[in-house]
């Protein structure tokens, strides 16, 4: 049960995503900008030590192989590069060289990941496609091959099986969809699954719609590729058994999650915009909410005074100082005015959990596939944290209150 | 600057431009029987009020309410729709307001999300009918407590409008 490590990588920007190398010990991320920055761990801190510039265009993700040791990114200015480590013909030092990756998309590229075996990547774009982009020996060079039919609009994310060729994707057509990333050149034939038998490129293995007609931020499958989740923007969290067939859905009482990881076969951490990791269990007979990573009393509990007019506390997010300074001014005509003598100090407008903005991506740190023991986060507040998953606050205790995790099949 | 360009529609130009309609599935009944129905339940409501049973009405508006636009007819499902905020707006008018977090609480969540709508829709027509702010504010307060801001995205996002 450590206390979850934090680290500030920045202090104004925000870190768009967040991939690590195999061994933990380097970090790629982008801080909402062109560049990709590498950080090197230097015992309890991280240490910038290169910067690789090749898009044009903000970048949108990253994902790091941890067998090959390549790094592929995605950007808004349409392209991938996939980024291998070679030794500088002048220099001799080893440098991070970049392949062009020919997407064939006219809009951004918005989220990029290796498949398990590391021979083919998943871009999403806002294209209406996602390019499976595999290696081409004679070309000398990654071709890609588009996943376009049924999908409506931006895909804002993509899953791998592990059985390198099913892909699950969610997007804004509010549709979180499974479909078959099979490749010839590159796959065996994959054995028949819960999703399917037959499986040749683009067949459709599942579709399924977000509860109350949200954007599908974030999509995953289980360890075993059986049970698929998506978080969606109607504060939502959908679990689906395509044997069952069973869709079991948690309606959340705070603001939307943004990003999930599976650390078990039966246990899921989502993050968003209620800035906190919410950890879920469940199996075919239902899911729920079990509590937090993070300890919203026990972090701040020696915060100072709080600007605490308000006996009632509001849900989530509507806890914060901010609202208070809005309620006051309008219920009692306070107004604390930044810089005016009233005004208290200045982490006023501070949250009481450790990220203080919204959480973007949540991804696998330490333990395999099945059994992850801890998870990193990184979000708009320009802050890395690694929390250990079995450091569970209950839901009681955070402060989410009410009927948070209400469950339902339908 | 000139930003008149902003408002040139671009998706007449693609052929396959995702239309409102695709977003989510219409309400299965034709616009008639929708008409039938809410006037049905508002009868239903009416005694179910004067038995002081507000929960009971409450989840008897809420459950299968009428939502999106009826393209081939528009006047019936907007009669059909008012006349169902119409029904709501007596239940909530009729609700003391220490009554109202305990009423509350015993809705379903889908009965709640349900709720968050009708009262962003009466919130969304200021001197329309007996609708008053106050009372939608109130109920909307009390909401917000029991089912938190998830509830409130939910109305923001369905496009199954009521």
């Amino acid at each position: 049960m450590a206390p979850p490590e934090v680290f500030s990588l920045s202090q104004q920007t925000p870190v768009t995503c967040h991939a690590f190398n195999a061994d933990r010990t380097q970090l790629a991320v982008s801080l909402n900008s062109s560049d990709v920055l590498i950080y090197a761990r230097e015992g309890n801190d991280w240490k910038h030590i290169d910067t690789l510039s090749e898009h044009d265009k903000p970048v949108t993700s990253i994902d790091w192989a941890p067998q090959s040791n390549r790094i592929v990114t995605s950007a808004q200015d349409r392209n991938a590069y996939v980024w291998q480590q070679t030794p500088d013909p002048q220099t001799g030092h080893t440098v991070w060289k970049p392949t062009l990756v020919l997407l064939r998309i006219n809009r951004a590229a918005t989220y990029v990941r290796w498949s398990p075996n590391e021979d083919k990547f998943a871009v999403a774009s806002g294209a209406r496609a996602i390019a499976i982009c595999s290696f081409d020996p004679e070309g000398d060079w990654w071709v890609s091959r588009l996943l376009k039919k049924p999908i409506r609009s931006t895909v804002l994310s993509v899953d791998w099986h592990p059985n390198n060729v099913l892909l699950a994707a969610g997007g804004v057509d509010m549709k979180a969809r499974v479909f078959s990333a099979y490749i010839k050149d590159v796959d065996k034939r994959p054995g028949p699954s819960v999703w399917g038998e037959k499986l040749p490129f683009n067949t459709i293995c599942g579709e399924y719609a977000s509860p109350a007609g949200g954007w599908v931020h974030d999509v995953a499958f289980s360890p075993s590729g059986d049970v698929l989740a998506f978080a969606s923007h109607d504060s939502s969290i959908s679990v689906v058994y395509p044997g069952g067939p069973a869709v079991h859905v948690i309606k959340l009482s705070i603001l939307p999650l943004v990003t999930l990881a599976w650390t078990t076969e039966e246990s899921i951490v989502a993050a968003g915009h209620d800035c906190q990791p919410l950890v879920f269990a469940g199996n075919q007979g239902g899911w729920e909410i079990i509590g937090s990573l993070d300890d919203p009393h026990a972090n701040k509990a020696s915060g100072g005074s709080r600007s605490g007019f308000g006996g009632a506390s509001p849900v989530g997010r509507l806890n914060s100082a901010a609202f208070n300074t809005f309620r006051n001014a309008a219920e009692r005509g306070i107004s604390n005015v930044p810089g005016s003598p009233t005004a208290s100090s200045s982490n006023e407008s501070e949250l009481f959990t450790i990220h203080q903005n919204t959480i973007t991506s949540v991804r696998p740190y330490d333990g395999v596939p099945g059994n992850v023991t801890r998870v990193s986060t990184s979000g708009v507040d320009g802050k890395l944290v690694v929390w250990d998953v079995n450091a569970v606050t209950p839901i009681g205790a955070t402060g989410l209150a009410g009927k948070l995790g209400k469950m339902q099949l339908r | 600057m000139d930003v008149s360009f902003r408002k040139i529609d671009i998706d007449q130009y693609d052929e396959d431009a995702l239309l409102v309609t695709e977003l989510y599935e219409a309400d299965p009944r034709d616009p008639a029987q929708a008409l039938n129905d809410v006037k049905q339940k508002a009868a239903a409501v009416r005694s179910s009020l004067a038995k002081g049973d507000i929960v009971a009405a409450l989840m008897l508006v809420l459950e299968d309410a009428p939502y999106g636009p009826h393209l081939d007819d528009a006047k019936v499902a907007s009669l059909c729709a008012n006349l169902h905020l119409q029904t709501l707006v007596s239940i909530l008018n009729s609700t003391k307001s220490s009554e109202i977090p305990g009423v509350v609480k015993a809705l379903s969540t889908d009965a709640q999300d349900t709720l968050m709508k009708y009262l962003y829709k009466g919130m969304a027509l200021p001197g329309w009918g007996d609708v008053s702010g106050s009372v939608l504010l109130g109920w909307h307060e009390k909401l917000t407590e029991v089912a938190g801001t998830g509830c409130i995205v939910r109305a923001m996002t369905d496009r199954r409008l009521v």
